[in-house]
């Protein structure tokens, strides 16, 4: 996708991503896109969050350098709280007490489901992936979270091979019925075409916004199913200088993420 | 009575105490990955080991490929760069050089279930897991990986997860005594309920340090002497991953590590250079050399002493004998 704009898709779904979460929220952060993303709303317009990370660490100070891993030991520096994953993943995880989750996702389904285990038969498959980490916890537990991939076709079929971590489910009222947590699930998906939410009942997603210089039609073209629309649809605001200047010269001045080449 | 020393070497420890066919704990969790006794082990041809890490990275993919695992429970398996872990990948998609058996939690649950193993607990419960993969697939743990029950108490679906046990467990934590009194900081995972579910312990620690130094710092303790096997001076035993206080990641370390292990024949030349090539821990950071470990080397930021107070004599004592 060619881009003529004065920023790249990758930027814009940081960006878009970033807006997802509110001030003074209690924040937890996956690995990958998730970091710069969160990174850029603390330094922005959510100086107030508390972020924390599967490892056991909770920390409201943006760290000295880009931490390259949710387990980066930069997290550490100003850090409030140091322990362990029963701690943070377990007293406020599963004690209720985690607002917004960004994770990062290699597929995703109609009903927001994601797939980070296997293509193919789950015992013999086609390709093997990483799995979930603690993915699949965070998606059961949290109040809403966010979801963020490059945007490809291959990467939205409508139904995945493996649930590693619940969106919707089947839709409707399947992921309650399965006893998941009421209130829980994903509130957006974010590419670097457009932001995707669900639809109130059926949990069906739908594209909420589109990206600039990007039609609704050919978002549509690039998902595996057919894509039914928000009503009220728009264009994502572009960036704001403020926003792109804090990305590139404080979120991430050496290119860590937004240089994709300097981390692969 | 001042007890038996159990200070040893990482190719002693491992000798002596893991077997061909056991169940093995590694701890760490991105900081302080055992990779020097994972590279012993390798190193000892061990086989048919079932491996049980909260979450596997690149040393565990270098012990797939060098036919160590014949099983593995863990919440997922990467180079942490993030790319593919191609010896997994090799195992789970073609059976090559065998195949794996992989039973999966998520990491949340594989630590519940340390928690469970640590405390002899027949299983601890939790909202997690349900309606995902993870309750649909199930590999050799069988009907024994999870129960989904109506809760007793208030009648809605809980997950009920066993707890894990291990032959032997192995942690590279910051430092000991050579009693084996053993402390970690920073980032912890889940090693302290993973090693306390172990039967047999080897602690491998970037200082062996006198025990008075535990001893007026207590809460960092994760393991008590008591629980210890064996105890191990391995400075630099976790590079490439990094150890708080001690040293960074080497963030170079994993790309080169995916671009050198795409393929068998590569595969098998990355491990006679970096692992049958090499004689002990000490050689192999001689290999990565001086300069690479004088970059990652951590800077000082101590933090503040607390007073932990001194409580020998009894306050007011003339209060009893009068």
């Amino acid at each position: 996708m060619m881009s003529v704009m004065p920023y790249t898709p990758i930027e814009m779904m940081i960006i878009a991503a970033a807006r997802e979460i509110r001030d003074g929220e209690t924040v937890f952060m996956g690995t990958y896109w998730p970091i710069p993303s969160v990174m850029l709303a603390k330094k922005t317009h959510a100086p107030h969050i508390t972020i924390m990370v599967e490892g056991g660490l909770v920390t409201d100070a943006a760290p000295p350098r880009i931490p390259l891993i949710a387990a980066d030991v930069t997290l550490s520096m100003n850090a409030v709280f140091c322990g362990e994953t029963l701690d943070t993943m377990g007293m406020f995880l599963h004690g209720g007490h985690v607002d917004v989750t960004f994770l990062s996702a290699a597929m995703v389904d109609k009903y927001g489901n994601v797939n980070t285990t296997s293509v193919g038969n789950y015992a013999s498959p086609r390709v093997r992936m990483a799995g979930s980490g603690g993915a699949s916890d965070l998606a059961c537990l949290s109040k809403r979270f966010v979801i963020m991939l490059e945007h490809d076709i291959n990467r939205f079929p409508e139904r995945v091979d493996y649930i590693t971590t619940p969106g919707y489910l089947d839709g409707y009222e399947s992921r309650q019925e399965a006893g998941l947590p009421k209130d829980t699930g994903p509130s957006a998906v974010v590419t670097t075409m457009g932001v995707f939410r669900f639809e109130e009942y059926s949990k069906e997603m739908i594209l909420a916004e589109h990206y600039q210089g990007l039609d609704v039609d050919t978002v549509k073209k690039h998902v595996g199913w057919e894509l039914k629309l928000a009503e009220g649809v728009k264009q994502t605001p572009p960036p704001t200088e403020e926003e792109l200047r804090v990305l590139r010269s404080e979120v991430d001045p050496q290119g860590m993420y937004l240089q994709e080449e300097r981390t692969k | 009575m001042s007890p038996q020393s159990k200070l040893t070497t990482t190719t002693e420890a491992i000798r002596r105490f893991v077997h061909d066919g056991d169940t093995v704990y590694l701890g760490g969790f991105i900081q302080g990955e055992p990779y020097a006794a994972v590279h012993e082990i390798i190193r000892q041809r061990k086989k048919n080991l079932t491996i049980s890490k909260v979450a596997g990275t690149d040393h565990i993919d270098l012990m797939i490929g060098a036919g160590c695992i014949k099983r593995l429970i863990t919440s997922y398996l990467w180079n942490p760069v993030p790319k593919s872990a191609h010896a997994f990948r090799r195992a789970m998609e073609k059976g090559i050089p065998q195949s794996l058996e992989l039973e999966e939690y998520p990491l949340l649950v594989m630590s519940l279930a340390y928690l469970a193993g640590s405390m002899g607990l027949p299983f601890v419960a939790t909202k997690t897991m349900l309606g995902t993969g993870f309750v649909r697939h199930y590999s050799f743990l069988g009907e024994k990986k999870f129960k989904v029950i109506e809760s007793p108490f208030d009648g809605e679906k809980v997950c009920l997860i066993p707890g894990l046990h291990h032959d032997v467990g192995i942690v590279q934590a910051q430092r000991a005594d050579e009693w084996g009194n053993t402390q970690a900081w920073g980032i912890l995972g889940s090693t302290k309920h993973g090693i306390n579910s172990c039967k047999k312990i080897i602690v491998c620690a970037e200082e062996i340090v006198p025990s008075d130094t535990i001893r007026k710092d207590p809460n960092r303790t994760i393991i008590p002497g008591f629980r210890v096997n064996a105890v191990v001076e391995e400075p630099w035993g976790c590079y490439p991953s990094y150890m708080q206080g001690y040293y960074d990641r080497d963030f170079r370390f994993f790309p080169d590590y995916e671009r050198q292990t795409r393929n068998v024949d590569s595969f098998q030349r990355y491990l006679e250079k970096w692992v049958y090539g090499v004689g002990n821990r000490q050689e192999y950071m001689e290999k990565i050399g001086r300069n690479r470990m004088e970059k990652l080397k951590a800077g000082e930021r101590a933090s503040t002493p607390v007073n932990y107070g001194d409580f020998t004599a009894f306050p007011e004592l003339e209060y009893f004998s009068g």
